[in-house]
């Protein structure tokens, strides 16, 4: 009897202490360049070459909303009801470290230029910036539900999804320096140098979505203009010559030229959210198809499948 | 303590609830499966047709037109949706917004199936069935068609009819359950009468007897309490009888030897009558004797029914030791006692009891004989019994005594005088004793011819 007590007591102390091992996923080199597919259905990242070869597929068991990379070897998870981000090293696999957050992270950004990370909450509607380790340096309260960010020189922009204003924010000490006024239900962001544009995207209101993306000066925030990318444009990507806008309600790739000229357009995915550029493609994740489309020369290339609810894209290329 | 009557009501009416309750849920299911099911199935079927119409690429106006035209002419309400919104594309968002169709229907519909609802729709702020079939092309969930009918349609109509449902529900069951209380009651009146009987009787008032109409359980037991009834009332009269006769007998010779004795004290007998009177004192105690031995055997043999070891006995062994008993009795009238006994016969008895029987019938034949007669004994067997026959030729029993003379102090000549009589239980102590024995007693008489007993007795078995 006393055998049987010890055996089943060592046996739940061995699956206790496995528990408690660091899961660690399938490494990736360090020199390897790659598009990643953060997929929010169930949950996973799937990193694929420019060849269209799935070179690891991570799966998560934490209800992660989102992903980002912090520099050439590390990603950072996060989750919108998770109280806190998980950073890895990707040629390792193995999680570098973990940092308790509030509840309610809706997107992470990473400037690579000073080497930090801002998180967005939409329950205290706060962004707090946070160095390569982990350690928070700054709060600022800002609109309801802060989401899109993207950052130009020395200022953060973000849009508050629920609210009508953009907070432009000091990346440094994150001060408020001004507020512009936008649509409700703004996403995707992209700055324009060259026209020292900010473009915005959105969903729109109510029953009536969005058909324009909005043209901001960079440093007033005075709206130049719209140009007309139905229906609801919301992930963008600037390149060296061209603005891709994918809107999600026609399933429609739109590449415009720095003046807001549609030079192209095209039908692709299913319910695609994010546009991103790779290597010579510019590729589009299709949320409800499951699959990555890779776009060369204004023609479709190839097409990879993907874990469900592809919803970001992550790059990382050698400079 | 509930009466009865009450309980079986209760039981009834609470089984009449359930059947009710059963009726109305049986009722609702039905609905639900027959008249629902049928709604959504005619949906879907028009839903899948309309899908036809649908071939690929954007959802164009002339469809949508086509299905509100469709809509027009139709008693369900459809209609096509393209907007995005509408369909939950921005599902990953947090939009507030109430899309008219939710993450994990949209996952079903862009798998091409169709989704079913019943319930609340807070789009139309009302209780639906809806069915929404899918127009995909290529994953792309470009647009639905929604096809919905109100509940409220059906169910509005049910609601009047449920409270109907209900009131005639509780009116039947109010009438039901009075008719029952009625029929119970009805039902249940001898039943209370025998009750009230019952308790009539423990007072004592053995006269209580209960009307009874029916011939169910109820009746029979009405009718059984009755004879019961009779039964003790007769017995109750016997006792008192008994007891008066048994007094009265004893106090005839205690007051002859009372009196006797009294008047021989005072000096009133003269010295040559003394003798005669104490003789006649010893006669009176003597009797008084013989009655008490006998009382006390009539007693015992009543209370010892049972448990009565028989042997074998040769009957004609018997008969003679009896015959020697009472020779001096019979010679004092110059009676001759005639013995004719099968001497094979061997019956199964006991000794002690036999001979009582014997010596109780002899007796009485020799004291109802006229002088110089004879009395006859005979013993033979009669298939498989011994009977024996005691026959004298003397004054015989009157035809409507007859049945009687086996009961106690029972006379045939009430006004003989008891100084010349026996003590009247004799006859009583034969019967009981024959019943003991396992056999019969059968008396035959006529008047001044002479009076014949048999006795039939189990013969040993072999």
């Amino acid at each position: 009897m006393k055998k049987w007590v010890f055996f089943i007591f060592s046996l739940l102390q061995i699956v206790w202490l496995a528990g408690c091992t660091e899961k660690s996923y399938e490494p990736i080199e360090r020199d390897q360049e790659f598009i990643a597919s953060f997929n929010i259905q169930e949950p996973s990242l799937d990193f694929i070459d420019e060849d269209g070869n799935t070179l690891a597929t991570w799966v998560f068991d934490q209800a992660y909303s989102g992903a980002v990379l912090l520099g050439d070897d590390r990603i950072l998870l996060y989750g919108h009801q998770i109280g806190a981000i998980d950073v890895y090293t990707i040629s390792t696999g193995e999680k570098r470290y973990s940092k308790k957050v509030a509840i309610g992270t809706t997107n992470v950004y990473y400037d690579d230029s000073i080497q930090q990370f801002f998180i967005a909450n939409s329950k205290n509607n706060t962004v707090t910036s946070f160095d390569q380790e982990g350690n928070a340096l700054a709060t600022q309260q800002i609109g309801n539900y802060p989401m899109s960010m993207t950052s130009y020189k020395d200022k953060l922009y973000i849009v508050n999804f629920k609210d009508t204003k953009l907070s432009v924010l000091n990346m440094k000490n994150l001060m408020i320096e001004q507020e512009w006024p936008i649509q409700k239900s703004s996403h995707g962001i992209a700055v324009l140098e060259e026209t020292h544009e900010l473009w915005i995207g959105g969903h729109g209101e109510g029953s009536s979505p969005n058909r324009t993306v909005k043209k901001y000066d960079l440093t007033t925030g005075k709206q130049h203009g719209e140009i007309e990318m139905p229906l609801m444009p919301v992930g963008l990507k600037k390149t060296n010559d061209t603005v891709f806008v994918v809107s999600h309600g026609h399933n429609i790739l739109y590449a415009a030229d720095f003046a807001g000229t549609i030079k192209w357009q095209q039908e692709v995915g299913a319910n695609p959210f994010v546009v991103e550029q790779f290597k010579d493609y510019i590729v589009v994740a299709g949320y409800d198809d499951h699959t990555l489309h890779f776009i060369k020369d204004g023609q479709q290339d190839k097409t990879v499948d993907v874990g469900k609810g592809a919803f970001q894209l992550l790059v990382r290329e050698e400079k | 303590m509930k009466k009865i009557a009450t309980r079986i009501w209760l039981l009834i009416f609470a089984f009449l609830v359930i059947t009710v309750v059963f009726m109305y849920v049986l009722t609702d299911f039905l609905y639900q499966r027959l008249y629902v099911q049928d709604t959504e199935d005619t949906m879907i079927e028009v839903g899948l047709k309309l899908q036809t119409m649908y071939d690929s690429g954007k959802v164009a106006d002339e469809f949508i037109a086509a299905i509100e035209q469709y809509n027009d002419y139709s008693n369900l309400n459809i209609f096509a949706v393209r907007n995005p919104r509408e369909l939950s594309a921005c599902v990953p968002f947090d939009i507030d917004y109430e899309t008219l169709i939710g993450a994990e229907e949209r996952l079903k519909l862009l798998s091409g199936k169709y989704v079913q609802k019943i319930g609340y729709e807070p789009r139309f702020d009302r209780q639906l069935i809806s069915v929404v079939i899918p127009l995909v092309d290529q994953n792309r969930l470009e647009g639905i068609i929604y096809i919905y009918f109100p509940l409220a349609k059906i169910s509005e109509l049910a609601n009047n009819e449920v409270i109907l449902l209900f009131i005639s529900a509780f009116i039947f069951l109010v009438v039901v359950s009075y008719l029952i209380y009625k029929g119970i009651r009805h039902i249940m009146r001898p039943l209370s009468e025998l009750q009230n009987a019952v308790e009539q009787m423990s007072y004592g008032r053995y006269e209580t007897r209960v009307p009874v109409n029916s011939r169910d359980e109820i009746g029979k037991l009405s009718s059984t309490f009755n004879k019961m009834a009779e039964a003790i009332q007769q017995e109750d009269e016997a006792r008192k009888t008994f007891l008066a006769t048994v007094s009265h007998e004893l106090r005839t010779p205690i007051s002859y030897v009372k009196g006797y004795s009294e008047a021989m004290q005072n000096g009133m007998i003269t010295e040559q009558r003394k003798e005669e009177t104490i003789q006649l004192i010893v006669r009176e105690a003597n009797r008084m004797e013989r009655l008490t031995n006998e009382l006390l055997q009539l007693a015992r043999t009543e209370n010892e029914q049972t448990n009565i070891v028989l042997y074998p006995i040769p009957l004609g062994e018997t008969v003679r030791e009896v015959q020697q008993i009472l020779t001096h009795q019979a010679h004092k009238k110059n009676i001759t006692l005639c013995v004719d006994v099968d001497d094979a016969l061997i019956i199964q008895a006991d000794e002690v009891k036999l001979k009582q029987i014997f010596i109780n019938i002899i007796e009485n034949a020799i004291n109802y004989s006229y002088e110089g007669s004879k009395v006859e004994i005979i013993a033979a067997e009669h298939s498989g019994y011994a009977v024996i026959t005691i026959k004298d030729y003397g004054i015989g029993i009157p035809q409507e005594d007859l049945s009687h003379v086996t009961e106690r102090f029972y006379r045939v000549n009430k006004a003989r005088s008891r100084a010349d009589g026996g003590s009247g239980l004799g006859l009583s102590i034969v019967e009981q004793l024959v019943k003991q024995l396992q056999g019969k007693l059968e008396i035959d008489s006529v008047i001044e011819k002479g009076t014949i007993v048999k006795i039939q007795l189990p013969l040993m078995e072999e």
